[in-house]
């Protein structure tokens, strides 16, 4: 009995030594199965340590030791693999026969091949792909008590003589089993949980970044403002639970959402000296109110105890401030530290593609509006011909085409890049048509075939109407025959396809100049619609050239 | 009598010179043309004086008209565009004769007495294309164009000048010289434009060669152009 005790008491030497190593970054060591050298060196020298020690601190018992050294052997095995563990078995073994005693040689022995076993089984479920059971604390108990039953078959077959060696197992057997197993089994127990307690902190630190990430993607995008700012707080503060959340540009605070709301209100010039810091050197900025004192600026009475300030930047400059606080007793989590300029990465990242998106849509409205207002001089310029033409002999009819001129030229001139009805835009290509009516005469033949229920369905202004033109310019007025134009509207399942038919066919990708307009009014219907609409041309050489614009049937996306 | 034709694919804008012109008793309007096939065709039935011609036609344009012209029945030109900045620099550049679409009549009664000065054609080569892309032609009454590197042969007989391509034959009212010398065209007989791409083997006979096209079509060469012929070709 006293021989259990004086075991346990061993094991429980152990226990407290791996339990202080699992709280130091050398505990990786034993929780994660590396191939790497240093690695085995450590697990080696740690393990051939706890053989010795348990030889030295081991009972004398008539001849021989009662000691808890199969632990340190079987558990290098398994952390180990087969050489490690070899190596952990031949040393303790070596050193247990360097000690005497009649059961030495047997002891020596059975460590190695105790060191030895355990490291092939190791081996054999990391192939097998179960290395996690390595750490399953009743695989780990079965084994050494296996091991354990060896050693003592050993001691049986090589200690001489038989009697004594029966008479020794007979005493030692039930508590080195027992207590080996068990300690073994405790070990990788404790080795687990702290495993599975750091897989666990990780993959909360993960899930929450993730989905701060996820939620408050697009928001600051769209630009960095009041409204963008709350909504992207309200966020933060809710995954991450700290006292409070504030986000700043560099003059003044853009929102504030938690303990001290009361006081730290939105649209008010920055105040803590802590953040024009944080602006003016680019740094984070951290107070924890224990080194670094934090005080409110605003308000003695305010709670909160300390703070994080991290910029936000764009390009490298600095275009505001994100900051965490958490009350005077509450402990900032360095976690959340982490966190915090994770989170201000990623909303730097953020805004300055909103500010690539605005820059990028500007552009494009400029250019669009540059398109437009430039009307055709040869359209303008021949349209004026032909109504000096008309004038002298058909005095209403040049006062009319001189209206409708007036009329294309002023939507051309006035016409916002936003949005304008279909009929709008059919009026636009009406006004137009006049003028090449009176210019072509019976050379042009279009006909528009759109039913009204679509006259009030939304569209991009100058979308229908450079195409028509198009047709006229690159096609029918290129024909030595009569130029029929076709323009139809049909639905194709959630979409309506307004579609522009010549009967020229002489569309050619590349060379057409008007590759420029259209390749306009296509990219700002992706970007209005997405990318399943826009425009699509068919075309059969000298046959017919077909432009379709498709944009969705439902307007509930404008 | 100075005897025009005005040449424009617009009605209101021909309309428009005609009017100008009735002012002129001197200046006599054969026809008006609504592009450049059919001027083509007037210009050689009528051989006008004087034309006024618009830039900016159908399939064949105003400059392209005037380079398919025999020089021997060149009229005067006086050039018609609403907006063509680099033929208006040229123009400006050469002391041609242009006018601005809506004609402004000053100018315009200028130009007619500048022409009545001298109605002998302007050197317009500069400003004109030196290798014709299209082709003018027409079969029976419909006028079609036709793309140059389609031709395989010309031929020109009591008929006129008949233009082969891989997919069948029409007529033209260009003559052989001016497309021998407008076009990558190879002249090969008398009689006979070959286009060199278009030459599937070559038979040398008593008095040439026959030369078969790709299209399975026989081709005459005649012993003066033989040798040319096959220097073109890389045969020596």
């Amino acid at each position: 009995m006293s021989l259990i005790l004086l075991l346990t008491q061993q094991m429980c030497v152990y226990l407290v030594i791996v339990y202080l190593v699992s709280k130091t970054p050398l505990f990786k060591f034993f929780a994660e199965g590396s191939k790497r050298l240093p690695h085995k060196v450590f697990i080696y020298v740690v393990f051939s340590l706890f053989c010795i020690m348990a030889t030295y601190f081991g009972e004398q018992t008539t001849g021989a030791i009662a000691n808890t050294r199969a632990m340190g052997a079987v558990l290098g095995g398994l952390l180990g693999g087969p050489v490690t563990g070899f190596f952990v078995g031949l040393t303790g073994g070596l050193h247990r026969y360097s000690m005497g005693g009649f059961t030495d040689i047997a002891c020596a022995i059975s460590t190695t091949l105790e060191g030895l076993s355990a490291g092939l089984v190791s081996y054999y479920l990391k192939k097998a792909g179960q290395s996690e059971s390595v750490y399953t604390p009743s695989k780990v108990f079965m084994l050494t008590f296996c091991a354990e039953l060896m050693q003592m078959s050993l001691i049986l077959l090589f200690a001489k003589p038989f009697d004594q060696a029966w008479a020794l197992v007979y005493v030692i057997a039930p508590p080195m089993l027992l207590i080996n197993s068990l300690g073994a089994a405790m070990f990788m127990s404790i080795v687990r949980d702290q495993k599975a307690m750091f897989d666990k902190l990780s993959s909360s630190f993960s899930t929450n970044a993730l989905k701060i990430a996820e939620r408050s993607v697009g928001i600051l995008s769209k630009g960095f403002n009041e409204e963008s700012s709350q909504k992207v707080a309200k966020i933060i503060i809710e995954e991450t639970r700290v006292g409070a959340v504030a986000i700043t540009d560099c003059h003044k605070l853009l929102a504030f959402i938690g303990i001290g709301a009361d006081h730290h209100l939105p649209n008010t010039p920055i105040s803590s000296q802590i953040t024009l810091d944080a602006i003016a050197q680019n740094k984070v900025m951290f107070a924890d109110g224990v080194d670094t004192t934090y005080a409110c600026s605003i308000s003695n009475h305010c709670n909160l105890g300390s703070s994080l300030v991290i910029p936000l930047r764009s390009n490298d400059e600095v275009v505001g401030t994100i900051k965490l606080y958490e009350p005077k007793n509450k402990l900032f989590l360095n976690i959340n530290r982490t966190l915090g300029e994770g989170i201000a990465r990623l909303l730097s990242n953020q805004i300055l593609y909103g500010r690539f998106e605005q820059q990028k849509s500007l552009l494009m409205q400029a250019e669009i509006k540059l398109l437009h207002a430039q009307v055709n001089p040869h359209f303008l310029f021949n349209a004026l011909n032909t109504i000096g033409a008309i004038i002298s002999r058909d005095p209403p009819m040049a006062k009319k085409l001189i209206k409708q001129l007036s009329q294309f030229l002023r939507i051309n001139l006035t016409r916002t890049t936003g949005l304008v009805t279909l009929g709008d835009e059919l009026e636009h290509i009406d006004a137009y048509l006049a003028i090449e009516h009176a210019r072509f005469i019976d050379k042009l033949n279009v006909s528009i075939t759109i039913p009204t229920i679509y006259h009030h369905h939304k569209m991009p202004a100058f979308t229908l109407q450079p195409l028509i033109e198009n047709a006229v310019k690159h096609g029918t007025s290129l024909m030595l025959d009569e130029g029929v134009i076709k323009v139809n509207a049909k639905v194709e399942g959630n979409d309506l396809l307004l579609s522009v038919t010549d009967n020229a066919g002489l569309y050619q990708p590349s060379i057409n100049t008007e590759g420029l307009g259209m390749n306009l009014v296509h990219k700002r219907l992706q970007n209005l619609f997405g990318e399943h609409y826009g425009i699509e041309v068919h075309s059969q050489a000298d046959e017919f050239t077909c432009v379709s614009v498709r944009i969705p049937l439902e307007e509930a996306t404008l | 009598m100075i005897r025009c034709l005005i040449i424009d694919d617009e009605p209101f804008a021909r309309q428009e010179v005609a009017d100008l012109l009735e002012k002129h008793a001197d200046i006599e309007v054969l026809a008006q043309c609504g592009n450049a096939i059919e001027a083509l065709q007037h210009i050689n039935r009528l051989k006008p004086d004087l034309i006024f011609v618009d830039i900016q036609m159908p399939r064949i344009n105003g400059m392209e008209l005037i380079a398919m012209l025999n020089p021997e029945q060149m009229p005067r030109a006086v050039f018609i565009t609403a907006f063509d900045e680099y033929a208006v620099k040229a123009f400006d550049n050469n002391a041609f004769d242009y006018l601005l679409k809506p004609i402004d009549e000053n100018r315009f009664n200028q130009t007619l007495d500048k022409v009545r000065t001298n109605i002998a054609p302007q050197l317009l080569a500069p400003i004109l294309p030196k290798q014709l892309a299209h082709l003018p032609c027409y079969s029976g009454s419909k006028l079609k164009v036709i793309t140059t590197a389609d031709v395989e042969f010309i031929v020109s007989d009591v008929g006129g000048i008949h233009v082969h391509c891989r997919n069948g034959f029409s007529h033209t009212h260009l003559t052989l010289k001016v497309l021998e010398e407008k076009t990558a065209l190879f002249r090969c007989h008398k009689q006979y434009l070959i286009s060199p791409d278009a030459i599937s083997e070559i038979e040398i006979t008593d008095t040439g060669a026959d030369v078969t096209t790709h299209s399975g079509a026989k081709v005459p060469v005649s012993r003066r152009y033989l040798k040319e012929l096959k220097q073109l070709l890389g045969f020596q």
